[in-house]
């Protein structure tokens, strides 16, 4: 069996800097995309490391990365309690390995639209605002408008405001009384044609196979082609699940707490690589 | 103009059924369903249970086949390589009332030929699900009781049929009905169809079926019920519980054989098809709180179904299953309720016999009932939450999945968590890929 002194789980930001701070010590970073980076890939807009688009930043990112074995279209199945993982290949299958030091880095992922108290009908149209993120930014898509979007966090505003800019009509819906997210990130809406709803919520869908309208929890019923959820997200911690806090795990990024700004993912990556690299 | 000898119209777990009971037969047959896949309707939205048999009046025909149907299903599903697991369940009672209830289906169940039966007492229930409420007084314990996922059963049922020679036409819905020499003409909204039997299975609509060539007495009511999916990972009880309550039938939490927690309401009236009430929603998740308090409620999806009741002209429900044969080769299913899932191959061998008896057509000493379940992993995972890979996917197309939606039926994509968030982009290209005539 390969043995690795450490495994780092995910590429994106956290895992890179990770990757990139356990000097001289056998490490392997295993990531499922065909590509490093993570949540930067699907993120156009600017405001990652001053003013570069997230995948600006993923390109500075993985520079430096030559001693350190990188595995893509690797997805880790599993994490045993012996200090062994389950990788799955795209061309070589799967395969154990062993190893001393485990970083967690698997990001955060969203909370679904099925998970909400949201009644009604369930059609096409209804996505993740992340999901239509990498729709949009990835493969040139354009959703059907109105939209409406549940939820003015960082990704609500980001979406609004890339939505608006395509000039398509786009209603924000946000239970709390004010706009929620950072402020640089409400900025983004100024001089755009966003309507907003606060202290509402979307109670009810409408639309048997295609999205007709949402019914709003202040009895507005608003009329949409495509609605977006985005409503937070959720570490994604799966893989260690049954695993009771041994000491050669350590978790970074989003995975350990979602963070609004990449400076405290890289900072928190590098401390966890050399934390597996001190002991 | 295609021609058959036998046409089954609609593809639900009972159409799929009596498609592969008419493969036992040397005759042509051909299945006809209005959506881009079969199990779309009824049998999308129900409760998964392999019932026992004590529900249903002793001597009716539901609880013979119900009885038969149960003690069969293991070799049914090995047959068809589909996950069955035979988990029991526990009918609780917290009152009087309910305490009669039992006894009396108690009685029926015995009545019906059921063996290992048991009225138990709260303790004794709880000894064997510690998870249910101090309130709990008497429980019925029936360990022949299972759970099967109905579409993945019928998909099944279906490839089987394929593989033995039936045809299959999906997106193709019937819009009238022609008797015609030696058979009927089948107008639908892609071609006509010529056939010498019909099996009517269209579940909702089948009276409607059924009056385009004849008369029908028995029309179809509809009411609703919803349902919540729970985290595979949450500690859940390990056996079906049924609650019944001092004023009737309460909630109904089933641990799936994808391991998953399914609860559902007793029935409520419709307001607009499978659309989910949040009234609805919010009181099965206070009964749950009362019948399993310590349960942690992590709902990752939630949904409504359709429920048929047909009724006969002057308004009197109709309990026992719908069978009409309103002319010698043709013969309707007509909104066929619980236990349909768990007497769908029961009902399916019933009707092909009818329909193979007019056809006088001897039996295929070919067919064989057996069918693999897909089982190619390869490397590649797509699905992160249910570690689905490519080669599963591309498999299920080369079966006939065309849609999202008909991959996820096949393989699991897009049960988990993040309800397909991360995977379906990706699904949607291997679908452009290999859809479109590469396979
Ligand atoms: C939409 C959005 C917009 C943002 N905008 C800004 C901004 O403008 N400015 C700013 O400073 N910050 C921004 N942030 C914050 C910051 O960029 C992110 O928090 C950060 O990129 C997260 O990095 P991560 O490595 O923790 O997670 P991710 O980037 O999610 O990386 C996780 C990686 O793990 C991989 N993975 C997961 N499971 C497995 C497995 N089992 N096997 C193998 N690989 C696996 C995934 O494929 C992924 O590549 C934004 C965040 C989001 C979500
Ligand atoms: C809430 C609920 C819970 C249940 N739980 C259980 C359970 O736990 N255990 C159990 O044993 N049973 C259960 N049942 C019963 C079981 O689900 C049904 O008996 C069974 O699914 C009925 O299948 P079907 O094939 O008749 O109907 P359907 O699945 O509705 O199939 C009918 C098909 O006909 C097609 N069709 C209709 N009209 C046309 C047309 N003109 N042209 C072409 N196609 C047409 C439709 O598109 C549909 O696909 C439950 C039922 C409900 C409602």
């Amino acid at each position: 069996m390969e043995h690795y002194d450490i495994l780092i789980v995910g590429g994106g930001a956290a895992g890179i800097s990770a990757a990139k701070s356990a000097k001289g010590k056998k490490v392997l970073l295993a990531e499922r995309e065909e590509k490093l980076g993570g949540i930067l890939l699907q993120c156009a807009h600017r405001g990652f490391g001053g003013d570069l688009s997230g995948m600006e930043y993923a390109a500075t990112l993985t520079a430096g990365l030559d001693n350190v074995k990188v595995s893509l279209n690797t997805t880790v199945l599993s994490i045993n309690c012996d200090k062994t993982a389950l990788l799955s290949q795209k061309d070589s299958g799967r395969r154990k390995i062993s190893f001393s030091r485990l970083i967690l880095a698997t990001g955060a992922m969203e909370i679904a639209a099925g998970a909400l108290p949201i009644a009604g009908d369930r059609p096409k149209g209804v996505y993740t605002a992340g999901m239509m993120q990498k729709l949009v930014n990835c493969q040139g898509f354009a959703p059907d408008g109105p939209v409406v979007i549940l939820g003015s966090g960082d990704i609500g505003l980001i979406m609004a405001a890339a939505i608006a800019k395509m000039d398509i009509p786009v209603t924000l819906v946000e239970k709390e009384a004010a706009l929620g997210g950072m402020a640089r990130n409400r900025r983004r809406l100024d001089g755009l044609s966003v309507d907003m709803v606060l202290n509402s919520t979307v109670a009810e869908i409408f639309g048997e196979r295609e999205l007709e309208a949402v019914l709003l929890s202040s009895g507005e019923k608003l009329p949409c082609k495509t609605l977006l959820v985005a409503v937070g997200l959720e570490c994604d911690r799966k893989l260690i699940r049954k695993l009771e806090n041994p000491e050669w795990l350590r978790l970074c990024g989003n995975c350990e707490r979602v963070h609004p700004m990449i400076e405290s993912v890289i900072n928190d990556g590098t401390q966890a690589g050399e934390w597996a690299c001190g002991i | 103009m295609k021609s058959y000898d036998a046409a089954v119209i609609g593809g639900g777990v009972l159409g799929c059924f009596a498609l592969r009971s008419l493969c036992r037969y040397r005759l042509s047959a051909v299945l006809i369903e209005a959506q881009a896949d079969v199990c779309m309707g009824v049998t999308r939205a129900n409760s998964a249970i392999v019932y026992a048999g004590y529900d249903n009046k002793p001597g009716s025909l539901k609880a013979r086949m119900c009885v038969r149907a149960n003690r069969h299903f293991h070799e049914l599903c090995s047959e068809l390589d589909v996950p069955f697991s035979r988990c029991g369940s526990l009918m609780t009672s917290c009152g009087e009332k309910g305490n009669a209830v039992l006894e009396k289906k108690y009685r029926d169940g015995i009545a019906n030929g059921l063996e290992g039966l048991e009225l138990i007492s709260g303790d004794k229930a709880r000894k064997m699900e510690p998870m249910l409420s101090r309130d709990v007084q008497s429980a019925l314990y029936a360990p022949m009781t299972g759970t099967v996922n109905p579409w993945r059963l019928g998909i099944a049922a279906c490839e089987n049929a394929v593989q033995n020679g039936a045809e299959l036409r999906l997106n193709t819905k019937l819009l009238a009905i022609k008797e015609t020499d030696g058979g009927y003409i089948l107008h639908t909204d892609r071609e006509d169809i010529f056939c010498k039997a019909v099996i009517n299975c269209a579940g909702l609509s089948a009276h409607v079926v059924q009056r385009m060539v004849y008369p029908c007495a028995v029309s179809i009511e509809k009411d609703a019920a919803d349902f919540l999916v729970m985290d595979r990972d949450i500690e859940k009880p390990s056996r079906i519980i049924f609650q019944e309550k001092e004023d009737g039938k309460g909630i109904t939490a089933v641990p799936c054989t994808e391991g998953n927690l399914l609860v559902d309401s007793a029935p409520r009236a419709m307001t607009r098809p499978y659309a989910t009430s949040a009234e609805g929603i919010e009181s099965i998740k206070k009964q749950l709180t009362a019948l399993l308090p310590e349960l942690e409620q992590d709902i990752i999806r939630t949904f409504a179904a359709l429920r048929p009741n047909p009724h006969s002209e002057d308004g009197r429900s109709i309990n026992d299953f719908c069978i009409e044969t309103p002319a010698p080769g043709f013969v309707s299913l007509i909104g066929i309720k619980t236990p349909g899932l768990t007497c769908a191959e029961e009902l399916g061998r019933y009707v092909a016999g009818i329909c193979a008896e007019y056809l006088q057509a001897p039996p295929n000493p070919a067919f064989d009932g057996h069918r693999q379940a897909i089982d190619c992993a390869d490397g590649d995972i797509v699905c992160l939450c249910e570690g689905i890979s490519r080669a599963e996917i591309v498999e299920s197309i080369r079966r006939g999945a065309r849609t999202v939606e008909a991959v996820k039926r096949r393989v699991g994509t897009g049960m988990g968590r993040c309800q397909g968030s991360r995977c379906e982009i990706k699904i949607a290209q291997i679908l452009e890929t290999y859809s479109n005539g590469t396979l």
